[in-house]
């Protein structure tokens, strides 16, 4: 029960995955501030995907990365690209647009069930 | 080597070398980020299981299926599989026993040669099931790998559409063309037409010696007969391409059906000819058979030419009206 619940709960999150890295990237971060960022949002993600996905990312061309040598440490550097703005605008209306559906229908469920 | 450099070698083996070098220099940076100013083994050990398993990692950056064949062609793959192998393995079976019967010399017992094409048969559908299975899987695995993504595919390798119902034989039983039917006429094909090629080995007297069959005579005169190859060929072909469109379409139409009846009527008109070739029996044969059944050589010429004419007449003709027959059910 318990690792089905698991592996049902890994599916629903990695779709938002994109969405939540992408609302983080409007200003620079590099990979590991990324990751508090969205600890602190409470968005637990799997360190081995979200490394991968940025590079997914910047192949296709939504975010563009730099490499800041200037500190002791290098760090790579992403960021939204006017085109990847466009394309979290969209698809940020479109969760807002589904969560709202989704929020209504398991509301309609709860009515239902205090009756 | 300490442990960070080790799981990144780990990770960047398995990647693409001109990507190698940034995703370890980002990893590394990662890493550090994460451990304390002053880290020791444990701090290291915590940070990389973390990360995970360098496998995964790596698979993660290389956006390569990890299978060998997805939900795309998946179907696709399948079906081709269970078409494709049963054919090969007939075509196989068939060309073995002919090859086996071109060398036979009529110097082994029956029971030897029926054990020997036993096994030697197992073998060979065994060998050329593997090899289709390996190359079918190749070519699919190559496709899944140079294709990108999308719904799955139908056989025609294009999205499904409703108009592929249409394509699906829901049809009466007595309609449809069954499998072994096919590979049927194609083993039938394959028997007389290898008959036809080596009928100076195959096709004569036979006298049984102590458990072994002797080859007396040859019943036809091997020129004679091969001076007809050029439309025995085309006769051939005609018939393997008729089976080939059963087995696509697996139910009866008019048109095959009338395909049929042309193709019975060229093979009648054809084996008429050629037994009426006043020079095609051999006349060791004729003799041979005229003493046996003690009637005259013209009586016995006449007799023999005559059955088989009159046989082939009733087959072809049964198999151009049951064709037909099978086309007009609904």
């Amino acid at each position: 029960m318990s690792q089905l619940l698991n592996s049902l709960t890994t599916e629903l999150r990695r779709g938002t995955l994109t969405l939540a890295v992408l609302s983080q990237l409007r200003t620079p971060q590099y990979g590991y501030s990324l990751v508090q960022l969205l600890e602190v949002s409470g968005i637990d993600i799997d360190q081995s995907t979200l490394y991968p996905l940025l590079r997914r990312l910047e192949k296709q061309e939504l975010v563009s990365s730099s490499w800041d040598t200037s500190e002791s440490r290098p760090r790579k550097y992403y960021v939204l690209s006017e085109y990847g703005l466009e394309v979290f605008l969209q698809l940020k209306k479109e969760w807002i647009q589904n969560s709202k559906e989704l929020f209504n229908l398991l509301k309609g469920e709860e009515d239902d069930e205090s009756n | 080597m300490n442990l960070i450099d080790i799981y990144i070698q780990e990770v960047t083996r398995r990647l693409p070398e001109k990507s190698r070098e940034d995703i370890a220099l980002e990893l590394r940076s990662t890493i550090e980020d994460m451990l304390p100013d002053k880290y020791n083994e444990q701090d290291v050990k915590a940070v990389l299981e973390k990360l995970g398993s360098p496998v995964a990692l790596a698979s993660g950056y290389l956006e390569r299926p990890m299978h060998l064949i997805g939900p795309r062609y998946f179907d696709v793959y399948v079906t081709l599989l269970k078409m494709i192998l049963p054919i090969a393995a007939v075509v196989s079976l068939i060309s073995m026993i002919a090859e086996y019967f071109i060398g036979y010399g009529g110097e082994e017992s029956v029971i030897n040669v029926v054990l020997g094409l036993l096994g030697k048969g197992l073998v060979t559908i065994i060998e050329v099931g593997i090899q289709v299975f390996f190359w079918l899987t190749v070519v699919f695995a190559v496709i899944e790998r140079t294709e990108k993504g999308g719904d799955p595919l139908t056989v025609s390798l294009k999205k499904w559409t409703p108009d592929d119902l249409k394509n699906i034989p829901s049809m009466p039983k007595k309609k449809m063309i069954s499998k072994c039917e096919v590979f049927g006429s194609l083993m039938w094909t394959a028997i007389w037409a290898t008959l036809y090629f080596y009928a100076n080995h195959l096709v004569g007297v036979y006298e049984g010696n102590g458990g072994r069959l002797e080859f007396v005579t040859p019943a036809f005169n091997q020129e004679v007969l091969l001076q007809y190859w050029p439309i025995v060929v085309m006769v051939i072909v005609f018939e393997i391409a008729l089976s080939l469109y059963k087995l696509i379409k697996r139910q009866w139409t008019k048109r095959m059906a009338l395909g049929n009846s042309v193709l019975q009527l060229i093979g009648t008109i054809v084996f008429m000819v050629i037994l009426l070739d006043s020079n095609l029996l051999n006349n060791d044969y004729i003799t041979y058979m005229s003493e046996l059944f003690t009637i005259t050589t013209l009586q016995f010429k006449s007799w023999m030419v005559g059955g088989a004419i009159f046989i082939i007449m009733i087959f072809g003709a049964i198999s151009a009206f049951e064709g037909f027959r099978k086309a007009r059910i609904r």
